[in-house]
């Protein structure tokens, strides 16, 4: 084995051309192509076949080298004592060495290789035997002597900067580079960038600000320092992305929050109020991203905006009270003009955060349920109803009235495009979803429907649809909207029937009518019957339209309804001849001359006549004597009457015979007037059970809901229970305390529920 | 009801001071029961039973009334006697008189 001799000489023999490369290499001198490979190639055959240890005597002598390299720099650094120059040389030798701890392992692959295998340990990619050894020698002989005096003078520099001047950049990323990589504490390898590069930075910012930004403050007032302290904040940030590593970047963040932003947090938000005021949003966006760097910071300005919007909405009611409270057009239009302003300052200061949209909306809720500028009187008079709910906003009476207004065909909607109309109508949706007590708006909603559907005024069928899904998007209890679709498909069926009734006829008594056949439920709970007589075409028609139905459907009921039936009458006069739309109870008062048509005929008579209450008899002679459209009345009375209280029963009352219609002052032979008006849909007994129709449903919902809550949880605290309540009656209304408190106490009596015998605020549920 | 008769002289006639041109007739119907309310399900029999009122079938909906007079949503009683073939209100056997259409 001849191969083998003189192995242990390896390392003799091959260091002396080994160690020049390596010289070349730690110096950064050029190396051929050919001395590079050699060198590979020798330590690889040293570790390999010397078998004295050869990997150990390569580390030995390299260690050897590296030392007394180290040692060479260490002399040229230290002969600079300006800490500036040494900063400067330090940075120099460190990057060159530091590029040759890439490079200088790279041969000595092998060795890592033979040592590790030798120590059973793994391979740690990160720090190689060599690199490991690089960077040893580097911190023992250099780095721990000078680190206080690198760290001072990089902190001179970064102060030096932030007061303008330029310079090197690198000196700073060099002395930062040797604190994250030097460090002796392996478990632990950032401890000394941590404990003094980054600590000191840190300080070092505090310390800069802390007396500059009281300074600008005091000298330049709030609105320039946000600008300031805004910029500078970006500015630190930029800094650090440079001269910090990345994981430093959240503690220099809150360092320049702090000294920036916190300490000031009250002379800034002092502030907001005033900016809010004045819609300046360029300064409230500055605010809003200042504050909101500090934790929690932003609660003030939220509480500020949704306060100012309160007070901005109730203050705009109130001015505009005379106009709101009748005109609901400009009521609508006084809500959304807050809304889109405020939604446009939220947009723009405070860019659309959800924090803020649920402050205005919040507000919102306020303003749109305020009862201090008009309130809703739903308390009956009836002394027996124990439940006198409190005062309520008139909001969703002036939302369904101005409903009405772009649905049915008024100048309103007649001036508006579709498009604007759709528009508005979402605004109303949008309103609405802020109304509270929702069962009233659709109270309204539907009596409004009721008359368009009766009357045949909806501008636009397809709106009225749209809007009825609409309603359902935003939340309206289903049950109520489901009736307003059945009340659409009536009418369509009702259109069928009448077909059918008149082929069934076909005469012209048959022909005079148009009959609407309704479902109760959806149209109408109650219905009173109005003693009323009718012309006797009209009493003889009215069996055979029973009888009709009856063939059509069985175990159904007819009931008539004289309030929402109506006429179209002509009227023929000594000036011409005009076309009357006309209330039942107008026709009925008018047909009485039909026997005596130039007789004056006593209010007595009148009432026996019609057989209308005496309630019902003044208001529908008043609307034919003093009709404020005409100049020209149906009806003349004698003596004179100035209001309907003013008819006795010895009042006369006769058709005035020069009737007619006036267009530009000029009268007309022939026309058409609506003596309807508004269509009564109740008379004014039946409005007040109405009203008491709404406080009912509310008990009975709010009982239903308790007892539903109940018999789900079997034990709750009453805490709880009006969270849980107020969830389920939301769509509908908001139940007061007071009524939830008076149905536990009404459904203890019942046995519906008892009290906790321990815990007299926990209910349980009775079965 | 009506002590106007003087239309009867007929309609034609153009001395008439009023004449009707167009009558706008309303009525409401409802089911011809003795009870509002279904005593099954304990909703008006004028609205939907509340399987119809979650199933979105409220047209279909219908009342049945019992020899014994007492009436129900149809859809309700066709559950109900499935259990126990005897009128909830007075017990006596079920037998359907008529249903609603």
């Amino acid at each position: 084995m001849s191969m083998l001799t003189g192995k242990e000489q390896t390392f003799k023999i091959k260091w002396p051309t080994m160690e020049p490369v390596i010289q070349k290499l730690l110096k950064q001198h050029p190396v051929s192509r050919q001395e590079w490979h050699d060198l590979h190639w020798d330590i690889h055959s040293v570790c390999l076949w010397d078998n004295e240890d050869g990997p150990q005597k390569v580390h030995n002598a390299l260690k050897s080298d590296i030392v007394n390299f180290v040692k060479v720099a260490q002399e040229r650094i230290k002969s600079h004592h300006e800490g500036h120059a040494l900063l400067r040389a330090y940075v120099a030798e460190w990057q060159k060495f530091y590029d040759q701890c890439d490079y200088l392992p790279a041969p000595f692959a092998q060795l890592e290789k033979s040592m590790y295998d030798r120590n059973k340990k793994k391979k740690d990619e990160n720090y190689g035997i060599v690199r490991k050894l690089m960077l040893d020698t580097w911190n023992e002989s250099i780095f721990m002597d000078i680190y206080e005096i690198l760290k001072d003078r990089t902190m001179v520099l970064i102060r030096q900067e932030r007061e303008g001047e330029l310079l090197d950049a690198q000196l700073i990323i060099g002395v930062r580079q040797s604190f994250v990589s030097l460090c002796s504490n392996s478990s632990d390898p950032l401890e000394i960038y941590r404990e003094y590069f980054e600590s000191a930075y840190l300080s070092s910012t505090t310390d800069h600000y802390k007396t500059e930004a009281e300074t600008y403050l005091a000298e330049n007032g709030v609105r320039e320092y946000m600008k300031y302290a805004n910029q500078k904040i970006l500015e630190e940030i930029k800094r650090a992305e440079r001269y910090l590593e990345t994981f430093s970047m959240p503690a220099l963040t809150q360092y320049c929050v702090e000294v920036l932003v916190s300490q000031f947090s009250d002379s800034i938000l002092a502030e907001c109020q005033d900016m809010i005021r004045k819609n300046e949003s360029k300064q409230l966006n500055l605010m809003f991203n200042l504050m909101d760097r500090v934790p929690d910071g932003v609660a003030p300005i939220l509480q500020c905006l949704q306060d100012h919007i309160i007070r901005q909405g109730l203050q705009d009611m109130n001015d505009c009270r005379n106009v709101v409270t009748t005109d609901s057009e400009k009521y609508v239009e006084l809500l959304l003009t807050l809304f889109n302003k405020f939604s446009l300052l939220i947009q723009q200061s405070f860019e659309d955060d959800p924090r803020f949209l649920t402050a205005r909306d919040k507000a919102f809720e306020k303003v749109v349920n305020d009862h201090t500028v008009f309130s809703l009187e739903l308390n009956t008079k009836a002394k027996h109803n124990p439940t006198k709910l409190p005062p309520e906003s008139r909001c969703p009476e002036l939302l369904a009235n101005f409903c009405d207004m772009l649905l049915r065909k008024t100048p309103l909607s007649k001036k508006l495009s579709s498009e604007e109309i759709d528009s508005k109508l979402k605004d109303v949706l949008l309103v609405l979803k802020y109304v509270s007590n929702k069962d009233v708006f659709m109270r309204y909603h539907k009596a409004h429907l009721t008359r368009r559907l009766i009357l045949g005024t909806s501008a636009d069928s397809e709106k009225e649809e749209n809007i009825v899904e609409g309603l359902r998007e935003v939340g309206m209890p289903a049950d109520l909207v489901n009736k307003l679709a059945r009340m659409f498909q009536d009418i369509k069926v009702s259109e069928d029937l009448n077909q059918k009734f008149k082929e069934s006829r076909n005469d012209k008594v048959a022909d005079l009518a148009n009959i609407k056949i309704l479902n109760a439920g959806a149209w109408s709970r109650k219905s009173e019957r109005i003693p009323v007589s009718l012309p006797t075409l009209l009493e003889d028609l009215i069996p055979d339209v029973e009888e009709f139905y009856k063939s059509q459907h069985t175990g159904r009921k007819l009931h008539w309804n004289h309030l929402m039936s109506n006429a179209v009458l002509t009227f023929k006069t000594e000036c011409g001849q005009y076309d009357l739309e006309v209330t039942t109870f107008q026709m009925s008062v008018l047909f009485v001359w039909n026997m005596r048509p130039k007789e004056a005929v006593s209010y007595e008579s009148l009432r026996l006549a019609t057989q209308l209450s005496d309630a019902e008899l003044r208001k529908t002679l008043w609307s034919l004597i003093s009709n404020a459209k005409m100049k020209r009345q149906v009806l003349v009375s004698e003596p004179k009457v100035s209001n309907p209280k003013e008819f006795t029963d010895s009042s006369m009352i006769s058709v005035n015979q020069q009737f007619c219609l006036l267009k530009g002052g000029k009268p007309q032979k022939r026309g058409r007037v609506n003596l309807i008006g508004r269509l009564q849909l109740s008379t004014d007994k039946s409005r007040e059970e109405d009203n008491e129709g709404i406080t009912q449903l509310r008990i009975l919902r709010t009982q239903e809901a308790i007892v539903k809550i109940l018999k789900m949880r079997k034990k709750i605290s009453n805490a709880q229970l009006q969270t849980e309540l107020v969830e389920i009656l939301k769509n509908m209304f908001l139940p007061q305390k007071k009524l939830i408190k008076q149905q536990i106490e009404w459904l203890i009596d019942h046995k519906y529920m008892k009290r906790d015998e321990n815990d007299i605020n926990t209910f349980i549920y009775i079965t | 009801m009506s002590k106007i008769d003087d239309t009867r002289k007929g309609d034609t006639s153009n001395e008439q001071l009023f004449t009707l041109k167009k009558w706008n007739a309303v009525a409401v119907w409802s089911w011809d029961v003795e009870c509002d309310t279904c005593a099954i399900c304990r909703v008006q029999v004028m609205d939907a039973c509340l399987r119809c009122q979650a199933d979105n079938k409220q047209d279909g909906c219908v009342v049945v009334w019992g020899e014994c007079n007492h009436s129900f949503h149809n859809c309700c009683m066709s559950l109900w006697v499935e259990q126990n073939n005897r009128c909830p209100l007075c017990q006596k056997e079920w037998v359907i008189q008529g249903t609603g259409k």
